[in-house]
């Protein structure tokens, strides 16, 4: 099965489509005020309190923002995206608040619809602010803060809000459900692959989400491969098989809180050891880092993103591949939530390494690496696209300064992204993703079948 | 009581203790808030993450040095100089040992002093200019912050006039802006001294228990 630019397209042609659908919430402007200021009493603590004590307004954060970068605009410097929970601290937190009082300003109903497009359309939550901040201030922190402020404020861009809303209704994102999983499988088992789903036990529980079932599908071709390349007890669940999870990135904690701990149930109902989380950046800390806390105890399971799922099996000598029989250059893009955020940096490398492939590191890599900059939900903001394509330009340039051919990545928003500003920039450089280039290289008598890819 | 006794002597109790005090009062009333508890399960440790956050971020990430050269050269400049001048300097070792110590210690040569307060000076002076001219420190500037730079910038002209020790007015002159600044800075992102590890260290020990060094 293959997917090109023009099923591409009539993918985010739709997408683009999405707001319409939203259900706008309805509240006075005092109304809004108060929820918000009522959430950022609930999230200041000891840690966040620190960090808006110690910001002195140096600006540093701002030169290792993509979004200040590529514009010059000062609005988008890191520093003024936290500047409304840094107000509101400093007038009813701060141990000086009686005093500060007199000379910061109330949030305001204006000052709401101002931060909008600061805290989500040139936000992406990256963390790489974080890294030059003389003072260790985690500002993407504070953003999550503020977009958890706004969701209880009803003011989440009309995308993002229809994503939450279908799925806080049935789990479910773009309308894809448990039917069209148990389609998916039985066409894959047509080719020959086996994709057990909803089995009873299992050691593995991988999880797979729309996108794949819609747009990448040889991602979930090539994971499916793979478990059963290495004999594993595998399945996955149609009640929980969508990672992503848009009341995270919309700022919906208790829907975030719900979706996690439906993945998180069904894993451990059916006995599992680990769950492997699909090329998707946010659907990783989703599960990994917040699982626990959304359960309430650890978890009785390992979490794996995908990409470390990968190199840890080629590491380990139970994974081989064919290495390509090419000498292609390809730079590989760490989705910030699954690198700079997750810790998974040299895994994905080994598989690139396993593949053969010639790997040019990017100027920004690893931990420093610039967000594809549509992260967090960004890329589903229509209104946000000539932002985006700007950042885009900049890992143009970088994939382009390293001879790269090829960008290759582990998330699908990262992906989306990239092929979006492709398109919009007629760039001619394939956008990879890892699983697909493993599942080419897997010896197991389908790669063939397998082998298409966008562009 | 003369104006030089007044500063000499009450005003500078005066602006200690609220100097002290306030202090006190803002950390101890962080100290107080609650934190959380994180139950997922670490990847790398905490402790290393927290210390190597503290330490790294002595040094600009490369990917900043070269567009951030001239505000770190500044910045290391101000805040070495300052400290060499506060501990160093002869009047103000001289100032402790009659004010609150009752002991001193040897002072760097008058030479030395100079051309510390002079560096000291123009490292403050290119930070100011920096949050002036930049367009993002402009923009986010408060009247607070140039109240802060303003204070700190007295304080620092009326000690390089008072270099020659020859004048008791520019002593006294230099001593009130002290106290002055004494007075704003538990009230002032001045505070971020007693912060700046504080805040590194719980991002790294945050990201540290993720496996990532920041």
């Amino acid at each position: 099965m293959s997917v090109d630019m023009d099923t591409f397209r009539g993918f985010a042609g739709q997408i683009a489509q999405l707001g319409q659908m939203a259900q706008p919430v309805d509240l006075p402007d005092y109304e809004r005020v108060a929820r918000v200021k009522a959430e950022f009493d609930e999230k200041i603590d000891q840690t966040r309190a620190t960090f808006l004590e110690s910001c002195v307004r140096c600006g540093v954060c701002a030169e290792a923002c993509h979004f200040f970068l590529e514009t010059g605009d000062a609005k988008y410097a890191p520093v003024r995206k936290m500047e409304l929970l840094q107000r509101h601290y400093r007038r009813e937190h701060s141990p000086m608040r009686w005093l500060f009082r007199l000379w910061t300003r109330d949030i305001t109903p204006d000052d709401l619809m101002e931060w909008q497009e600061l805290v989500y359309d040139s936000c992406t939550e990256c963390g790489r602010c974080m890294l030059v901040c003389p003072m260790g201030i985690d500002i993407s922190d504070m953003v999550n803060v503020t977009r958890q402020a706004y969701a209880k404020a009803g003011l989440v861009p009309a995308e993002l809000t229809v994503m939450q809303q279908e799925q806080s209704e049935s789990g479910n994102i773009f309308r894809t459900g448990p039917d069209d999983l148990k389609r998916i499988a039985a066409e894959l088992e047509e080719e020959g692959i086996h994709v057990p789903v909803d089995k009873d036990k299992a050691d593995y529980v991988l999880v797979t989400s729309a996108i794949e079932l819609l747009l990448f599908k040889d991602a979930l071709r090539s994971a499916a491969r793979v478990m059963n390349h290495l004999k594993l007890s595998w399945t996955v669940q149609s009640c929980a098989f969508e990672g992503a999870n848009f009341g995270m990135l919309s700022g919906y904690e208790d829907v975030q809180a719900t979706l996690t701990n439906r993945l998180v149930g069904a894993a451990i109902s059916v006995g599992a050891k680990t769950v492997i989380i699909p090329e998707c950046g946010h659907a990783y800390p989703a599960v990994r880092w917040y699982g626990a806390n959304a359960l309430g105890e650890r978890l009785p399971f390992e979490v794996l993103h995908l990409s470390e799922f990968l190199g840890r099996e080629v590491r380990a000598g139970r994974l081989r591949l064919k290495p390509v029989d090419s000498e292609r250059v390809v730079s590989y893009h760490d989705p910030c939530k699954v690198g700079r955020h997750g810790g998974v940096f040299d895994e994905p490398r080994a598989v690139l390494k396993a593949l053969g492939l010639t790997h040019h590191e990017l100027p920004d890599h690893g931990v420093t690496n610039f967000c594809c900059g549509g992260g967090a939900g960004n890329f589903l903001i229509n209104r946000a696209q000539p932002l985006r394509q700007k950042t885009f330009e900049l890992k143009r340039r970088q994939t382009e300064s390293v001879g790269a051919e090829a960008l290759v990545t582990a998330c699908s928003s990262c992906r989306m992204n990239f092929l979006g500003g492709a398109d919009a920039s007629g760039w001619d450089h394939p956008i990879e993703s890892l699983v697909e280039l493993v599942g080419e290289q897997l010896d197991d008598g389908l790669g063939k079948r397998a082998a298409s890819r966008v562009r | 009581m003369s104006f030089t006794e007044f500063v000499d002597g009450p005003f500078w109790y005066f602006s200690l203790s609220v100097f002290v005090i306030g202090i006190l009062w803002r950390l101890i009333g962080l100290l107080s808030m609650s934190g959380h508890t994180d139950l997922s399960r670490k990847r790398g440790s905490a402790l290393g993450g927290g210390l190597h956050s503290v330490m790294s971020r002595f040094i600009p990430l490369s990917t900043v040095q070269t567009r951030i050269r001239v505000r770190t050269v500044a910045s290391y400049l101000f805040h070495i100089g300052l400290f060499v001048l506060l501990l160093f300097a002869a009047p103000h070792i001289e100032f402790y040992k009659t004010h609150l110590l009752g002991f001193g210690w040897t002072p760097m040569p008058h030479w030395a002093f100079v051309a510390v307060a002079a560096i000291t000076f123009i490292g403050l002076i290119v930070l100011w200019l920096h949050r002036i001219m930049y367009p993002v420190t402009r923009s986010v500037t408060s009247a607070a912050d140039h109240i802060a730079s303003g204070l700190v910038f007295w304080v620092m002209l009326t000690g390089c006039m008072a270099l020659g020790e020859s004048s008791e007015f520019l002593r006294v002159l230099h001593l009130l802006m002290a106290e002055l600044l004494l007075l704003y800075f538990p009230f002032s992102s001045l505070m971020h001294a007693f912060y700046w590890h504080v805040s590194r260290a719980y991002t790294g020990a945050h990201y540290g228990r993720r496996g990532v060094k920041v």
